[in-house]
Protein backbone atom coordinates (compact mmCIF):
# COMPACT_ATOMS: atom_id res chain seq x y z
CA UNK A 1 0.00 0.00 0.00
CA UNK A 2 2.43 2.26 0.81
CA UNK A 3 4.05 2.49 -2.82
CA UNK A 4 0.53 3.62 -4.03
CA UNK A 5 -0.19 6.21 -1.69
CA UNK A 6 3.08 7.65 -2.80
CA UNK A 7 1.28 8.04 -5.84
CA UNK A 8 -1.72 9.97 -4.64
CA UNK A 9 -0.31 13.32 -4.18
CA UNK A 10 2.02 13.13 -7.43
CA UNK A 11 -1.04 12.45 -9.75
CA UNK A 12 -3.28 14.93 -7.90
CA UNK A 13 -0.68 17.58 -8.57
CA UNK A 14 -0.45 16.61 -12.70
CA UNK A 15 -4.07 16.29 -12.96
CA UNK A 16 -4.29 19.89 -11.60
CA UNK A 17 -1.72 21.58 -13.89
CA UNK A 18 -3.54 19.41 -16.88
CA UNK A 19 -7.29 20.52 -15.86
CA UNK A 20 -5.44 24.46 -15.38
CA UNK A 21 -3.77 23.95 -19.05
CA UNK A 22 -7.19 22.45 -20.86
CA UNK A 23 -9.43 24.99 -19.23
CA UNK A 24 -7.50 27.66 -21.20
CA UNK A 25 -8.03 26.69 -24.01
CA UNK A 26 -10.56 26.71 -26.71
CA UNK A 27 -13.52 24.57 -27.06
CA UNK A 28 -11.62 22.46 -30.52
CA UNK A 29 -8.48 22.84 -29.14
CA UNK A 30 -8.90 21.23 -25.83
CA UNK A 31 -10.95 18.11 -27.64
CA UNK A 32 -7.90 17.33 -29.71
CA UNK A 33 -5.54 18.05 -26.77
CA UNK A 34 -7.43 15.15 -24.78
CA UNK A 35 -7.62 12.59 -27.43
CA UNK A 36 -3.67 13.77 -28.11
CA UNK A 37 -3.34 12.46 -23.92
CA UNK A 38 -5.34 9.37 -24.12
CA UNK A 39 -4.01 8.10 -27.22
CA UNK A 40 -0.06 9.31 -25.85
CA UNK A 41 -0.86 8.00 -22.42
CA UNK A 42 -1.41 4.40 -24.28
CA UNK A 43 1.32 4.79 -26.17
CA UNK A 44 3.18 5.83 -22.98
CA UNK A 45 1.92 2.43 -20.81
CA UNK A 46 2.94 -0.29 -23.09
CA UNK A 47 6.52 0.76 -23.95
CA UNK A 48 6.28 1.39 -19.46
CA UNK A 49 5.39 -2.53 -19.39
CA UNK A 50 7.97 -3.42 -21.81
CA UNK A 51 11.32 -1.33 -20.71
CA UNK A 52 10.17 -1.37 -16.82
CA UNK A 53 10.15 -5.19 -17.21
CA UNK A 54 13.78 -4.83 -19.26
CA UNK A 55 15.71 -2.40 -16.76
CA UNK A 56 14.00 -4.55 -13.91
CA UNK A 57 15.32 -7.83 -15.21
CA UNK A 58 18.56 -6.13 -16.03
CA UNK A 59 18.57 -5.54 -11.96
CA UNK A 60 18.65 -1.59 -12.22
CA UNK A 61 16.14 -1.22 -8.98
CA UNK A 62 14.07 -3.54 -6.83
CA UNK A 63 11.54 -2.81 -4.78
CA UNK A 64 11.06 -3.46 -0.97
CA UNK A 65 9.13 -6.54 -0.27
CA UNK A 66 5.46 -5.57 1.70
CA UNK A 67 5.16 -2.10 -0.10
CA UNK A 68 3.74 -2.29 -2.98
CA UNK A 69 0.18 -4.19 -3.74
CA UNK A 70 1.94 -7.32 -5.51
CA UNK A 71 0.09 -7.35 -9.21
CA UNK A 72 2.42 -6.95 -11.99
CA UNK A 73 1.99 -6.27 -15.31
CA UNK A 74 5.41 -8.12 -16.89
CA UNK A 75 7.95 -7.30 -14.21
CA UNK A 76 6.39 -4.00 -13.51
CA UNK A 77 4.57 -3.45 -10.46
CA UNK A 78 1.23 -1.54 -11.18
CA UNK A 79 1.66 1.53 -9.19
CA UNK A 80 5.14 2.19 -11.72
CA UNK A 81 2.63 2.88 -14.05
CA UNK A 82 1.80 6.20 -12.24
CA UNK A 83 5.04 7.52 -13.84
CA UNK A 84 3.68 7.85 -17.54
CA UNK A 85 0.67 8.56 -16.30
CA UNK A 86 1.88 11.85 -14.60
CA UNK A 87 4.50 12.46 -16.73
CA UNK A 88 1.80 12.87 -19.62
CA UNK A 89 -1.15 15.09 -17.52
CA UNK A 90 1.91 17.44 -16.61
CA UNK A 91 4.92 17.65 -19.52
CA UNK A 92 2.81 18.93 -22.01
CA UNK A 93 0.42 21.13 -19.95
CA UNK A 94 3.36 23.03 -18.63
CA UNK A 95 4.47 23.33 -22.41
CA UNK A 96 1.45 24.80 -23.57
CA UNK A 97 0.61 27.40 -20.65
CA UNK A 98 4.70 28.78 -21.02
CA UNK A 99 4.09 28.40 -24.75
CA UNK A 100 0.30 30.55 -24.96
CA UNK A 101 1.92 32.60 -22.01
CA UNK A 102 4.44 33.91 -24.71
CA UNK A 103 2.17 33.77 -27.49
CA UNK A 104 -0.27 35.78 -25.79
CA UNK A 105 1.26 39.04 -26.10
CA UNK A 106 1.55 38.79 -29.95
CA UNK A 107 -1.95 37.02 -30.71
CA UNK A 108 -4.28 37.47 -27.84
CA UNK A 109 -7.05 35.19 -30.28
CA UNK A 110 -5.06 32.00 -30.06
CA UNK A 111 -4.54 31.68 -25.99
CA UNK A 112 -7.93 33.77 -24.33
CA UNK A 113 -6.94 35.39 -21.28
CA UNK A 114 -8.92 34.44 -18.32
CA UNK A 115 -9.30 38.72 -17.55
CA UNK A 116 -10.74 40.82 -19.97
CA UNK A 117 -9.14 43.40 -21.73
CA UNK A 118 -8.22 46.40 -19.85
CA UNK A 119 -11.20 48.49 -21.24
CA UNK A 120 -12.12 50.19 -17.53
CA UNK A 121 -9.30 48.88 -15.39
CA UNK A 122 -11.00 48.88 -12.02
CA UNK A 123 -7.85 49.38 -9.37
CA UNK B 1 32.66 -1.08 -19.43
CA UNK B 2 29.59 -2.28 -19.36
CA UNK B 3 28.42 -0.24 -16.38
CA UNK B 4 28.12 2.96 -18.71
CA UNK B 5 25.32 -0.01 -20.97
CA UNK B 6 22.40 1.86 -19.25
CA UNK B 7 23.39 5.62 -19.01
CA UNK B 8 24.76 5.35 -23.07
CA UNK B 9 21.14 4.23 -23.44
CA UNK B 10 19.82 6.45 -22.03
CA UNK B 11 21.83 9.43 -23.78
CA UNK B 12 20.78 7.81 -27.20
CA UNK B 13 17.68 7.76 -26.59
CA UNK B 14 17.50 11.29 -25.68
CA UNK B 15 19.59 11.91 -28.98
CA UNK B 16 17.10 10.28 -31.12
CA UNK B 17 14.47 11.61 -29.41
CA UNK B 18 15.98 15.47 -30.12
CA UNK B 19 16.16 14.02 -33.95
CA UNK B 20 12.11 13.63 -34.02
CA UNK B 21 11.73 16.62 -32.38
CA UNK B 22 14.19 18.67 -34.74
CA UNK B 23 12.55 16.70 -37.77
CA UNK B 24 9.35 17.81 -36.86
CA UNK B 25 9.47 20.76 -35.22
CA UNK B 26 7.71 19.56 -31.99
CA UNK B 27 8.89 20.65 -28.37
CA UNK B 28 12.48 22.21 -28.26
CA UNK B 29 12.42 23.41 -32.16
CA UNK B 30 9.31 24.59 -31.55
CA UNK B 31 9.10 26.53 -28.50
CA UNK B 32 12.60 25.91 -26.45
CA UNK B 33 11.90 27.87 -23.61
CA UNK B 34 7.83 25.97 -23.16
CA UNK B 35 9.64 22.77 -23.61
CA UNK B 36 12.35 23.26 -21.07
CA UNK B 37 9.92 24.78 -18.27
CA UNK B 38 8.11 21.52 -19.47
CA UNK B 39 10.77 18.98 -19.22
CA UNK B 40 12.20 20.82 -16.15
CA UNK B 41 9.16 20.46 -14.38
CA UNK B 42 8.01 16.86 -15.10
CA UNK B 43 11.74 15.87 -14.07
CA UNK B 44 11.52 17.73 -10.71
CA UNK B 45 8.48 16.32 -9.62
CA UNK B 46 8.94 12.78 -10.90
CA UNK B 47 12.39 13.38 -8.99
CA UNK B 48 10.98 13.98 -5.81
CA UNK B 49 8.74 11.29 -5.95
CA UNK B 50 11.37 9.14 -6.20
CA UNK B 51 12.95 10.46 -3.04
CA UNK B 52 10.22 10.07 -1.29
CA UNK B 53 9.59 6.13 -2.56
CA UNK B 54 13.38 6.13 -1.47
CA UNK B 55 12.39 7.97 2.34
CA UNK B 56 9.54 5.08 2.77
CA UNK B 57 11.71 2.21 1.56
CA UNK B 58 10.18 1.69 -1.38
CA UNK B 59 12.90 1.30 -3.99
CA UNK B 60 16.46 0.24 -3.87
CA UNK B 61 19.00 0.37 -6.03
CA UNK B 62 20.23 -3.07 -7.65
CA UNK B 63 23.51 -4.05 -8.29
CA UNK B 64 23.24 -4.24 -11.91
CA UNK B 65 26.45 -4.42 -13.76
CA UNK B 66 24.89 -2.09 -16.26
CA UNK B 67 24.83 0.26 -14.23
CA UNK B 68 27.49 3.05 -13.50
CA UNK B 69 27.30 2.48 -9.30
CA UNK B 70 27.82 6.25 -9.26
CA UNK B 71 25.41 7.95 -6.34
CA UNK B 72 23.50 11.41 -6.07
CA UNK B 73 22.16 10.42 -3.00
CA UNK B 74 21.75 6.97 -1.03
CA UNK B 75 19.77 4.43 -3.63
CA UNK B 76 19.29 7.01 -6.18
CA UNK B 77 22.12 6.34 -9.30
CA UNK B 78 23.23 9.23 -11.76
CA UNK B 79 21.15 7.65 -14.62
CA UNK B 80 17.67 8.64 -12.43
CA UNK B 81 17.51 11.59 -12.94
CA UNK B 82 18.03 10.95 -16.66
CA UNK B 83 16.15 8.62 -17.31
CA UNK B 84 13.38 10.70 -15.88
CA UNK B 85 14.26 13.37 -18.29
CA UNK B 86 13.85 11.37 -21.06
CA UNK B 87 10.51 10.18 -20.06
CA UNK B 88 9.28 13.87 -20.02
CA UNK B 89 10.83 14.53 -23.18
CA UNK B 90 9.24 11.28 -24.47
CA UNK B 91 5.92 12.07 -22.94
CA UNK B 92 5.99 15.59 -24.19
CA UNK B 93 6.86 14.32 -27.85
CA UNK B 94 4.76 11.80 -28.40
CA UNK B 95 1.53 14.07 -26.69
CA UNK B 96 2.53 17.07 -29.19
CA UNK B 97 3.65 14.69 -32.18
CA UNK B 98 -0.54 13.01 -31.56
CA UNK B 99 -1.68 16.36 -31.72
CA UNK B 100 0.12 17.32 -34.78
CA UNK B 101 -1.03 14.53 -36.47
CA UNK B 102 -4.90 14.96 -35.21
CA UNK B 103 -4.62 18.23 -36.72
CA UNK B 104 -3.17 17.83 -39.59
CA UNK B 105 -6.43 15.09 -40.59
CA UNK B 106 -8.88 17.23 -38.98
CA UNK B 107 -7.54 20.78 -40.55
CA UNK B 108 -9.22 21.98 -37.43
CA UNK B 109 -9.21 25.86 -38.22
CA UNK B 110 -8.26 27.27 -34.95
CA UNK B 111 -4.93 26.20 -34.66
CA UNK B 112 -4.66 26.71 -38.57
CA UNK B 113 -4.55 30.52 -37.61
CA UNK B 114 -2.59 30.06 -34.23
CA UNK B 115 0.26 28.94 -35.76
CA UNK B 116 0.60 30.65 -39.13
CA UNK B 117 0.15 33.35 -36.76
CA UNK B 118 3.29 32.98 -34.61
CA UNK B 119 5.56 32.81 -37.89
CA UNK B 120 7.47 30.43 -40.11
CA UNK B 121 8.53 27.31 -37.67
CA UNK B 122 5.58 25.90 -37.14
CA UNK B 123 5.75 22.86 -39.69
CA UNK B 124 4.79 20.70 -42.12
CA UNK B 125 0.65 21.71 -41.85
CA UNK B 126 1.55 25.17 -42.26
CA UNK B 127 4.14 24.40 -45.46
CA UNK B 128 0.99 23.04 -46.92
CA UNK B 129 -1.21 25.96 -46.11
CA UNK B 130 1.55 28.20 -47.81
CA UNK B 131 1.32 25.86 -51.13
CA UNK B 132 -2.24 26.07 -51.58
CA UNK B 133 -2.93 29.36 -53.03
CA UNK B 134 -1.88 28.65 -56.45
CA UNK B 135 -4.51 26.25 -56.42
CA UNK B 136 -7.09 28.92 -56.25
CA UNK B 137 -6.39 31.98 -58.73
Amino acid sequence: MTYLLICVPFLLASTVVAVISLRRMPAGTRARRVLALAIGAAILLVLTAVFDTVMIAAGLFGYAEGTRLGATIGLAPVEDFAYPIAAVLLVPAVWTLVASRRRGSHDPGSARPTAPAPAGSSS
Amino acid sequence: MTGFAYLAALLVSIGAMALVDARWRLAFWRHPLAAACAVGAGTALLLVWDVVGIGFGVFYRGDSVWATGVLLAPELPIEEPVFLAFLCYLSLVVVLGVERLLASRHQIDDSAQAESRTGSSAGPADRGADAAPEVRA
